[in-house]
């Protein structure tokens, strides 16, 4: 009697996760021990210094330090009056304290909650990719996105989000949660060349701080994003062990290094500022931080696997493995897209950015177009709309939008999803039938693809309405124009166009050769891929002892 | 006693059991198959790739009567499942050679 | 005239289909099945429980040939099917006495 729930559990890959658990755990306590005042209860957070306008001028002036500075004088001035001011009206700057905590509050608020609909994302996912695959193999899909959730959280806990954020003050400081300032030196790095973070291990010391878990809880889940984007890819052939390994490297390394590099204020998102490439790398909500670091970390992973079983026949045509429920791949998808409201809009970490509405309009433009172009484009192509490559199309718009979002109109929006909706049709057929890489749900054509298309398209579509001063750039006045915000290609910033095509490609690059290096020596050394007899099975049993939908006959031995 | 095996359209399932019942036979057993013939092909195509001769989803009715209610059976199933389209379905007549009834215990040799 | 029945494992049948097919035989009509042969299943565990998979997932191709046909048909069942390992299957062959196609109501030359 095959036995699987009690096959020889293996020793080495454990330990060797613990044994790397402990030394990230020394290399963190250091700091850690020397921390600084973090504020956890948020008792110090949220005053005056927060009170801003509309037009973003803070209320309080801030006393100018540079005498060679040619406005010295002006700004002296200014700064003088509202000493005179403040000291004539204190009930109004005690007022302008309470102000202060409110904005704070309000975009405590604001981020949290956004963050929780991009939390609800990891159900949409793990409908989506349950329903593409066959029967035998749903429990495993069900599986792979709740342990990736899991695992990966405890990754970026222990070392991901310090290496992220560690240094985040320094170029970055979300002002609408109050700065964080106690996320403030880099491990690797310096100044405007950083690599990578280095406060906040274990979000102990300085990371046990208010504003700095409102930040965590945000940006946790879009690495949970990239976390679950290589399930697509790599189900129904990868074992659990090895799968658990592939969510700690993304969540402890692959996410959160590049995402310093962009939004950690490290390197890529100062080049604006040291080397005068438009407004440095940007990407607002993480076309390619999140879906191109996954997309492409897919890709490699599904090279290292290989296909699956019976995927290609003996001529190397791709046969169909039809999608077992079509419903929980519309209904996953449905809550994706309701959890992109949060995802993009909540990018802004402040609710008093009231771009908020345009970036969630934006969103919806681009996902409806690329659902519409991936339907009417199949239906040409096949002569059937195909359910699932419409889901995969809306998807492909949102993954695309995800950067350009803040900087670009509605028009702008629906092409991008339109031209979304073509590379995830073109991609797919492309992974299957040139590349013969098998991904059985879309996911390197939906997230690689599209997101180094949505990072590149920021660069052509951006419009300039919106992110004056962005990687602190132009904050006063850029292009000549006084509020200018990050532009592209079509209104004349060469330099950020090609800021972006280096960025998104680097991103592509980075991904996709660091995880093939990384697992083609795992799988040197143990193979990642179940046992042939499990895979043709199916990998509910063998590797989780039970089905998804068990059928009458288990009912029956298991009644008595 | 022969066992009379039906292959049916899914939609006819209900009146080609309703008449057999009729019939007044000693019972039936439905399963649900999926199958072709030699006329009725399908060929679809999921993202892109062709799955030719697609298995249909049929019915199978099980009947065993004895020899003399054989062409009445047969009769019967063939009027009420027909359509005159390709995918109507077969129906094969085999011997049973023994029989039993599990509730009484009895039975024998066919 | 002869029926094939053949229980063989799940993801062969697109195999035995195909191997079918090679040979001229275009009919065939196919079960979801439950069962085990010597291969007894396996131990299933939930939610610390112990318990018995012993009715395995099977696939049950059923197939009508012509007796000039059935050594053909059973060996390219046999090949397309196996394995080596236990749980392969196994393959039945009985007589069928008469056939009718429902379409055109005929009965069928033997």
């Amino acid at each position: 009697m095959r036995d699987y729930y009690r096959t020889r559990v293996s020793r080495t890959g454990p330990f060797t996760a613990w044994a790397l658990l402990v030394v990230i755990f020394l290399c963190g306590l250091a700091p850690a021990l020397r921390a600084q005042q973090a504020d956890p209860a948020g008792i110090a957070l949220g005053d005056k210094s927060n009170a801003v306008d509309a037009g973003g001028t803070p209320f309080v002036v801030p006393e100018p330090t540079d005498k060679a500075d040619p406005d010295y004088a002006t700004k002296k001035k200014a700064f003088d009056d509202y000493q005179a001011q403040a000291a004539k009206e204190p009930l109004a700057v005690k007022l302008a304290d309470t102000v202060g905590h409110v904005r704070i509050a309000t975009n405590f608020g604001w981020t949290l909650n956004t963050g929780y609909l991009v939390l609800f994302m990891q159900a949409g996912f793990a409908l989506l990719t349950c329903g593409l695959v066959r029967k035998k193999n749903a429990a495993h899909l069900m599986m792979l996105n709740f342990a990736a959730y899991v695992f990966a959280f405890l990754a970026y806990y222990v070392c991901g989000y310090a290496f992220q954020f560690g240094a985040v003050a320094i170029n970055a400081a979300p002002a609408g949660l109050g700065g964080t300032p106690t996320l403030n030196s880099f491990l690797i790095g310096s100044g405007q060349w950083g690599f990578l973070g280095g406060k906040g291990f274990f979000l102990s010391g300085p990371g046990y701080d208010a504003g700095s878990n409102v930040l965590t809880l945000f940006q946790v889940v879009f690495m949970e994003t990239a976390g679950y984007i290589i399930v697509g890819s790599i189900c129904e052939r990868i074992n659990f062990w090895g799968f658990l390994l592939c969510e700690l490297f993304v969540g402890a390394l692959l996410y959160p290094i590049f995402g310093c590099w962009v939004w950690g204020g490290g390197w890529m998102s100062q080049l604006g500022s040291t080397m005068g490439m438009g407004h440095g790398y940007v990407d607002f909500a993480g076309s390619s931080v999140v879906h191109a670091v996954g997309g492409f970390c897919a890709m490699a992973l599904a090279v290292v696997l290989g296909p699956r079983l019976g995927k290609y026949d003996a001529n190397g045509k791709p046969r169909a493995f039809p999608a077992h429920n079509i419903v929980f791949v519309v209904t996953g998808t449905f809550i994706l897209l309701f959890g992109w409201m949060g995802f993009n809009p909540g990018s802004t970490l402040a609710a008093t950015d009231f771009r908020i509405g345009v970036v969630a309009i934006n969103t919806n433009l681009a996902a409806v177009a690329g659902a519409a172009t991936a339907i009417v484009l199949w239906y040409f192509m096949f002569g059937k709309p195909d359910i699932s490559m419409g889901c995969n199309g809306m998807l492909a718009g949102l993954v695309a939008i995800t950067a350009p979002c803040a900087f670009v109109g509605p028009n702008a929006s629906v092409i991008i999803g339109v031209i979304a909706g073509v590379i995830v049709c073109l991609g797919v057929l492309f992974n299957e039938r040139v590349l013969k890489v098998d991904d059985p749900c879309g996911a390197v054509s939906v997230h690689g693809y599209c997101g180094w298309f949505g990072a590149v398209a920021l660069g052509i579509f951006a419009d300039g309405t919106y992110g004056a001063g962005w990687n602190g750039v132009g904050a006063t006045t850029y292009l000549g124009k006084a509020g200018q915000g990050v532009t592209g290609l079509l209104r004349g910033d060469t330099s950020q166009f090609l800021m972006q095509l280096g960025g998104a490609t680097l991103c592509a690059v980075y991904a996709f050769a660091f995880t093939f290096v990384v697992f083609k020596i795992v799988n040197a050394i143990r193979p990642l891929r179940v046992s042939k007899e499990a895979e043709l099975e199916g990998l509910d049993v063998p590797e989780f002892g039970m089905l998804a939908y068990p059928e009458s006959g288990d009912e029956v031995s298991a009644a008595v | 006693m022969k066992l009379i095996k039906c292959v049916v359209r899914e939609e006819k399932i209900d009146e080609t059991t309703d008449a057999l019942r009729a019939l007044d036979i000693s019972g039936l057993t439905v399963s649900r198959v999926c199958g072709h013939g030699t006329c009725e092909r399908q060929t679809v195509v999921y993202r892109g790739v062709r799955l030719e001769s697609r298995l249909l989803p049929k019915m199978m009715i099980d009947v065993v009567a004895p020899d003399d209610q054989v062409d009445d059976v047969v009769h019967v199933v063939t009027e009420t499942a027909r359509t005159g389209e390709a995918g109507d379905g077969r129906i094969f007549v085999m011997t049973i050679d023994e029989a039993y009834t599990i509730r009484t215990r009895q039975g024998g040799v066919a | 005239m002869k029926l094939i029945k053949s229980i063989i494992r799940p993801n062969k049948v697109d195999e035995v289909k195909d191997a079918l097919d090679k040979i001229g035989i275009a009919g065939m009509t196919v079960t979801e099945v439950r069962g085990h042969g010597k291969q007894k299943g396996h131990t299933a565990i939930y939610r610390g429980k112990e318990y018995n998979i012993g009715l395995l997932p099977k696939m049950q191709i059923e197939v009508v040939v012509a007796d000039s046909l059935l050594d053909q048909a059973v060996t390219a069942i046999v090949i397309a099917a196996k394995t080596g390992e236990i749980g392969d299957g196994r393959v039945f062959v009985t007589p069928v006495e008469r056939s009718y196609k429902i379409r055109t109501g005929e009965r069928e030359a033997i």
